[in-house]
Formats: C-alpha cells, sequence, structure tokens
C-alpha cells in the first residue's frame, strides 16, 4: 500500500507538472545497521517518481558507493542528493522526507525540474553576493 | 538559497533521527538552523530576515515593516 492517498497523488501529480528539465533523486541507505528510515524514503521517492516521468531515483548503497559518497559529500544516511540534469543543486535531504520535510523535498524537486526560485528579487541579490563557502543546515521534525 | 549560488549548500535534517547532529547543535526546538558551524537561528522568519541572519548581514539595512 502506498503511503500517498489517492486524492495525495493526484495534487501532487499536479503540482509536479511544471517540472521541464530531468530530476534524479539519488538516495544513499545503508542496508545493515540502518535504520528503518531508509526504507521508507525509497518508498517515498519511488511513489513521487512515478507521478511524473521526468524524476527517476537512483539507489546508492552509503557503504558501498564510496566514491558517489565521496563525489556528493555524504557523511550519514540516509541521504537524498537532487540533481537537475544530472547537475548538483547542492540540496541535500537527510532521514526519512515525512511530514514538513516532504513538502521541501517537493519544493526542492520543482526548482531542480523548473530552473525556477521563488524567492524576492532582493533576495536572490543578496544571495546571488555570497563569494564564499556557505554551509547551511536546517533540522526540523515531520511533525 | 543552494540552488541560486553554487557556493552555498544547504541540508535539511531530521532532527530525531540524528540525535547526536542535534545535541551537537543543541536543537532544542525545530526548526533551527546552523549556518557555517557559527550562524544559529530558530525559529522560522519572514524571508529577508532569514536570509540576511543566514548570510549575516547587518539588520540595519532590513527595509522597515520587515
Amino acid at each position: 500500500m502506498g503511503l500517498l492517498s489517492a486524492q495525495d497523488e493526484a495534487t501532487l501529480k499536479e503540482h509536479l507538472s511544471v517540472i521541464t528539465m530531468p530530476v534524479q533523486l539519488v538516495l544513499f541507505t545503508q542496508a545493515f545497521g540502518g535504520s528503518e528510515s531508509g526504507d521508507v524514503a525509497k518508498q517515498i521517492l519511488n511513489e513521487i517518481a512515478s507521478l511524473n516521468d521526468k524524476v527517476t531515483v537512483v539507489e546508492k548503497s552509503f557503504v558501498l558507493d564510496t566514491e558517489d559518497k565521496a563525489k556528493y559529500k555524504i557523511d550519514k544516511a540516509p541521504a537524498i542528493v537532487i540533481l537537475s540534469d544530472g547537475i548538483d543543486t547542492r540540496m541535500r535531504m537527510y532521514g526519512a522526507p515525512t511530514g514538513y520535510e516532504f513538502v521541501g523535498l517537493v519544493e526542492a524537486i520543482i526548482v531542480a525540474g523548473t530552473g525556477k526560485i521563488d524567492l524576492d528579487p532582493e533576495t536572490m541579490k543578496w544571495i546571488q553576493a555570497v563569494d564564499k563557502p556557505t554551509h547551511i543546515q536546517v533540522f526540523s521534525t515531520p511533525t | 538559497m543552494a540552488a541560486a549560488n553554487e557556493l552555498i549548500t544547504a541540508d535539511a535534517i531530521e532532527a530525531t533521527e540524528f540525535m547526536d547532529l542535534s545535541r551537537k547543535y543543541r536543537v532544542t526546538g525545530v526548526p533551527k538552523t546552523i549556518v557555517n558551524e557559527t550562524i544559529e537561528i530558530m525559529g522560522g522568519l519572514p524571508e529577508q530576515v532569514f536570509v540576511r541572519a543566514a548570510l549575516d548581514l547587518p539588520d540595519a539595512d532590513v527595509e522597515a515593516g520587515v
């Protein structure tokens, strides 16, 4: 049984319909010693991908795929790396994307799939003026 | 923000799943944002206020009413 209701799926499909570029969701999970949230994350990503053929899921092992881990600088699992037409958007999600995190994931997919960032023009100017590496970590909970 | 500038990386972290990190950054409420290990932002803020705080820009430049 899916995690999304038929109504949620229909709404989500409509939201995702604006996507014009391929989006890859690279999921790192740990099969042994990992938490159940890896399986939940996989199910959620597969359900999203089933609603739009431009969205695909690429599964990686947190233990075995060391080159990819290094490439995307992944140090914990489950981790989701969001690619826009193969290019790293530098947006990451750690843990199962449920509750509020799910909304954030869908928004990130839409940004990756449209190239459009829904921010005030002045805010965008400030962000584009950043000239040094900046690492933002946002902690949240599903509810 | 990450999508708008290639020098920015943005991580959304499920706090209860990564308790060691939550302890490290003293996450007692959510959302809590940590920027470059030094800036801490508690709670949800309006877009411009949040971005200025995250980028350590002076508050004085924030337009009136924000």
